[in-house]
């Protein structure tokens, strides 16, 4: 099973810029310079002590946000003090400068980050508010992110990933559940993203998007041929199926009292083994797994209460 | 498991029987029954269990658990096939083992 290796992606302000600059309303002051300097924390940090001159532990490899405070300290020194506290601010690896509230910057300090080939940005959102959307949308950017073989299904609202080697029938089966009324999430390939931690959202690549390959008509395009609600753009992945060939498979578990796990971007993914043979209705076997999940989720398991039942009966036996 | 593609019995497969007791606390509880299962279908007789006068595929789990063997409970164990001695030698040896349970 081969798939690309983990990444933690580091962005360029150019980057940012252009994937947020509407969410986070932020308008380029000045010349278009170091688009290209590297954000290196998916952190904001607001330079208040680095304006008064104190450098230790300044957090240079984030994005440094100037609200209120910092710029009517600024206006606070003399023309002279206030031009040499933006050069040393400006003369650090910083990514880029945003200036909060609409304010207008002082002169000195966009002059000052031109001349270093620094980005002032501004917005009108409250600094507070700027920081905590600017800092989701780091973690996003920089959330780990892997692309594993398979296709992604929404089933149900069970974000479901169908794994087996090529030929066992995967292509079959997405195209049984979509005839179902579910939703396909990436045909083949799936790329996923580790969201704080906890859990993994799935998409497909841009190219392939909303267009599965089936094995004898080639590509389609699974939105034109069965409708907006047969495509969905992202999902939270809930369980991952493997479809085996049941020769290859020596141990079926015939009950499902111990729950497999699957490891991807070191968050644990409820595993179903489904052996494959001529005959069986994959997509109908995929969708039961999916609502057994579902139902697990709510704290029912099926075979635990089953086994259950079982026990009890046997206990009321033996008391006869 | 494919019961119904069998062909009938024929005289000249031979039958071994023997009556097993369950010994494990909990009895032939779901964790047993697939254990059974499992050990049945890697022979290629066919393997009986009757409990009460209610006779049962062995290599059926529902019907397995059905019987509700609890711990004490005997089972008359029929395997009937050319690989029957061996089949029923391994299931008697799990059974002794308590399914590794206890």
């Amino acid at each position: 099973m081969s798939s690309s290796e983990a990444k933690h992606p580091n962005l360029s302000v150019g980057e940012f810029y252009t994937r947020h600059s509407e969410s986070l309303q932020m308008k380029l002051i000045g010349p278009t310079v170091g688009f290209d300097r590297r954000i290196r924390e998916p952190t904001i940090n607001r330079p208040g002590l680095a304006l008064s001159g104190f450098f230790s532990y300044f957090a240079d490899r984030r994005i440094q946000v100037l609200g209120s405070a910092e710029l009517s300290y600024l206006k606070s020194l003399s023309e002279a003090d206030a031009r040499a506290r933006c050069k040393a601010l400006c003369s650090r690896q910083i990514p880029c400068l945003v200036v909060s509230r609409s304010a207008k910057p002082p002169t000195a300090l966009t002059e000052e980050a031109e001349a270093a080939g620094i980005a002032v940005f501004r917005t009108p959102m409250v600094t507070m508010k700027f920081i905590n959307a600017a800092t989701l949308a780091l973690e996003f950017d920089f959330a780990p992110t892997k692309s594993e073989y398979g296709s992604m299904m929404d089933i149900m609202g069970v974000g479901t990933l169908i794994r087996g080697s090529s030929g066992i029938g995967k292509s079959e089966c997405v195209l049984g559940l979509i005839e179902r009324g579910h939703s396909l999430v990436s045909d083949d390939m799936t790329r996923f993203r580790a969201l704080e931690g906890r859990e993994l959202v799935g998409t497909s690549p841009d190219l392939t998007r909303n267009h599965m390959e089936i094995r004898g008509l080639g590509v389609i395009n699974v939105m034109s041929i069965f409708g907006i609600g047969s495509v969905r753009h992202e999902k939270r992945l809930d369980l991952i199926v493997t479809l085996k060939d049941w020769q290859e498979l020596e141990d079926v578990d015939r009950i499902g009292l111990d729950q497999e796990f699957f490891e991807l971007l070191d968050i644990l993914i409820p595993h179903v083994t489904i052996p494959v043979r001529t005959g069986r209705d994959l997509a109908r076997l995929v969708e039961v797994a999916a609502l057994d999940q579902k139902l697990k989720s709510t704290g029912q398991n099926s075979a635990v209460e089953f086994n259950q039942r079982l026990l009890n009966l046997m206990q009321k036996k033996k008391e006869q | 498991m494919g019961l119904l593609s069998r062909k009938p019995d024929t005289a000249s497969q031979s039958k071994t029987a023997k009556e097993l007791t369950i010994i494990n606390r909990l009895g032939l509880h779901a964790r047993p029954s697939a254990m059974f299962v499992k050990t049945a279908s890697r022979f290629k007789c066919e393997v009986w269990v009757e409990k009460d006068g209610e006779r049962v595929n062995g290599k059926s789990i529902m019907g397995l658990m059905m019987l509700a063997a609890g711990q004490g409970s005997k089972l008359l164990i029929t395997c009937e096939g050319p690989d029957g001695d061996k089949a029923l030698e391994e299931i008697e040896g799990i059974v002794l083992r308590k399914f590794d349970e206890d």
